[in-house]
């Protein structure tokens, strides 16, 4: 059969399977007159394209016939077999469920990243406690005035330098934040060891600003401050840290999976774990700025709603869609 | 190592088994191309064009300008909000800085303004569209492709792969791929058809066909050239000239078809 015989005898499937394609990319834009082709049809011309496609191959006919075929294969490759991921739905299902379920899935993980960051915190924060003056091996020495007018009784608002207004701290606290947690998953990468790094640094640095600060008899600022966005924001930061580690450690031990495929499931699975550690951390951001530096709120007030938030958190990590099938 | 047995072992590195006609396909193109084929439930190859280093660099180079441009803008722009300047620019520095890839990828150009005007695109490795998750965890290894600076990984891993897979893109199973062309349809010129003067491969043919689309793009006196080489096709051996390009390109049109 000569190229412009078989292009007479097909090009009418083609032209159908075309339009139809064409139809399903402008669904949303533009109200149709004709009656969408069912998907029964849609896979049907599909799977005839495609025999066409390794005929026009096998007889090596002219490069524009195959390359239109093979755009129409791959465009309907492409809508047939696409899955949406987007929605409220999926978002629902994933709070509700998956969020919950894969940091249970990741335990040792978020077993290791919470001693690697709490042992540090509690041991460099009762070192300056006693040792006031091993802060300055940690912070600069202006910072450290800097933290202590911060946390003051005299500061206006708790936790700032100046008078920056709460939705300024919010977007800086997004920004720091979120970028903080993203990179200590990201370098987990380097055979986990960037993430153990941020996990420790940041460790470190917490206690020692808290040992500094509960020295000079600050206490009462600083942990009124803390203990309610801490809920949100310290879970989320060990968080990220142990899925960074499951991707450092599919690195390192594969397992029965070659090195590469083990990396595309481990992201897989921990990227989820990565979706609510940055929805944790908008909200520890929002209590951060508007609430836990607020003066005039009384710090029973903010001992019990931190109480609460404690509760409710590891409540949800640790109950929260386990029954859903 | 006799011929058998070296097809025989190439066959072998194929893990998936093709059918003949793809097998051909992926084996020919192996040694010198960068092409990688993802196989559909169908049995179908297609064929997905990994971008370079090169072309990578520049989309980035675009994307940085544009993202720079916009931050300017906003903060131009934004300049009578007051107090609520500030943090809008923070959470726009943060998102131009994490989800600016993001976002294009998942919108229905697959691609950042970058690539699309370098012709890129974002795919999965079996060439579908990319998810949400994908897409996401490639821009956020970004962050570990940039260490220990300037994009190092990145450049190394690039190097380093077939298909220029920088760290992320090998997590998330994505491919930043060349946006095919359309090949020219060769004119239906009103030469009489020849009858070619031997029987020709299907390879052949679809060489002398090939020449026929790329006619109107080439200088007459190339076109006498690469013309030449078919010239035995057209029963004029050792000989050029216009006389034997129009030959030739008769042949084509009886191997279209025409009669």
């Amino acid at each position: 059969m000569t190229p412009l015989k078989f292009e007479q005898l097909y090009e009418r499937d083609w032209n159908e399977l075309e339009n139809a394609l064409q139809r399903l990319r402008n669904k949303r834009r533009e109200k149709q007159d004709e009656k969408p082709l069912s998907g029964e049809r849609i896979a049907e011309l599909y799977r005839r394209t495609c025999e066409h496609l390794a005929l026009a191959r096998a007889r090596s006919y002219p490069a524009h016939l195959v390359e239109r075929l093979d755009r129409l294969t791959s465009d309907a490759h492409q809508a047939i077999y696409q899955h949406r991921e987007l929605g409220l739905n999926r978002l629902y299902r994933l709070f509700a469920v998956e969020f919950p379920r894969a940091v249970r899935a990741h335990a040792p993980y978020v077993w290791v990243a919470t001693a690697v960051f709490a042992l540090p915190m509690l041991i460099i924060g009762l070192l300056v406690y006693y040792k006031p003056e091993l802060v300055l091996s940690v912070v600069p020495p202006e910072m450290a005035t800097m933290y202590e007018q911060m946390y003051s009784d005299e500061a206006e608002s708790i936790g700032r330098r100046g008078a920056e207004s709460d939705w300024v701290m919010f977007g800086l606290y997004i920004r720091n934040n979120i970028g903080i947690a993203f990179q200590c998953f990201a370098s987990g990468l380097t055979v986990g060891i960037g993430s153990l790094f941020f996990l420790a640094y940041n460790g470190v640095f917490a206690g020692a600003v808290a040992g500094f600060l509960t020295e000079k008899g600050l206490s009462s600022t600083f942990y009124s401050f803390v203990v309610t966005h801490a809920a949100f924001e310290l879970t989320a930061i060990v968080l990220s840290g142990a899925a960074g580690l499951r991707i450092g450690h599919a690195l390192l031990a594969p397992g029965r999976h070659a090195r590469a495929q083990a990396l595309v499931i481990a992201a897989r699975e921990s990227i989820v774990i990565v979706y609510g550690v940055a929805a944790m951390l908008l909200i520890a951001a929002g209590i951060e700025a508007f609430w836990s530096a607020a003066r005039w709120i009384p710090n029973a007030v903010k001992y019990t709603v931190a109480a609460f938030s404690w509760t409710a958190v590891l409540l949800y990590l640790t109950v929260q869609g386990r029954r859903a099938g | 190592m006799n011929r058998d047995a070296a097809s025989h072992v190439s066959g072998g590195v194929l893990r998936y088994q093709l059918s003949t006609i793809n097998c051909q396909l992926a084996v020919n193109n192996a040694v010198l191309d960068t092409a990688v084929y993802a196989e559909t439930p169908e049995g179908i190859l297609i064929e997905l064009r990994p971008a370079g280093i090169v072309a990578r660099f520049y989309a980035f180079s675009i994307d940085f300008a544009i993202r720079i441009g916009i931050f300017f803008l906003a903060s131009f722009v934004s300049a009578g909000l007051g107090m609520l300047r500030l943090a809008f620019l923070f959470i726009l520095m943060f998102v131009l800085e994490w989800f600016y890839p993001v976002l294009f990828e998942l919108s229905r150009w697959g691609a950042t303004p970058g690539k699309q005007a370098l012709g890129l695109k974002v795919v999965m490795d079996n060439g579908l569209p990319i998810t949400p998750a994908a897409s996401l965890t490639r821009n956020l290894l970004r962050f570990a492709d940039f260490l220990p600076l300037m994009y190092g990984f990145a450049f190394v891993s690039m190097l380093m792969r077939k298909d220029f897979k920088r760290l992320g893109d090998i997590a998330a199973a994505t491919l930043v791929v060349h946006q095919p062309l359309p090949v020219p349809k060769p004119a239906q010129q009103d030469i009489e058809p020849l009858a070619p003067a031997r029987t020709l491969a299907p390879q052949d043919q679809a060489a002398i066909i090939a020449l026929a689309a790329r006619a109107s793009r080439l200088t007459p006196e190339r076109l006498d050239e690469l013309a030449a080489i078919a010239a035995p096709v057209a029963g004029a051996e050792g000989k050029s000239g216009p006389e034997v390009t129009r030959r030739v390109l008769a042949v084509a049109q009886w191997l279209l078809g025409k009669r």
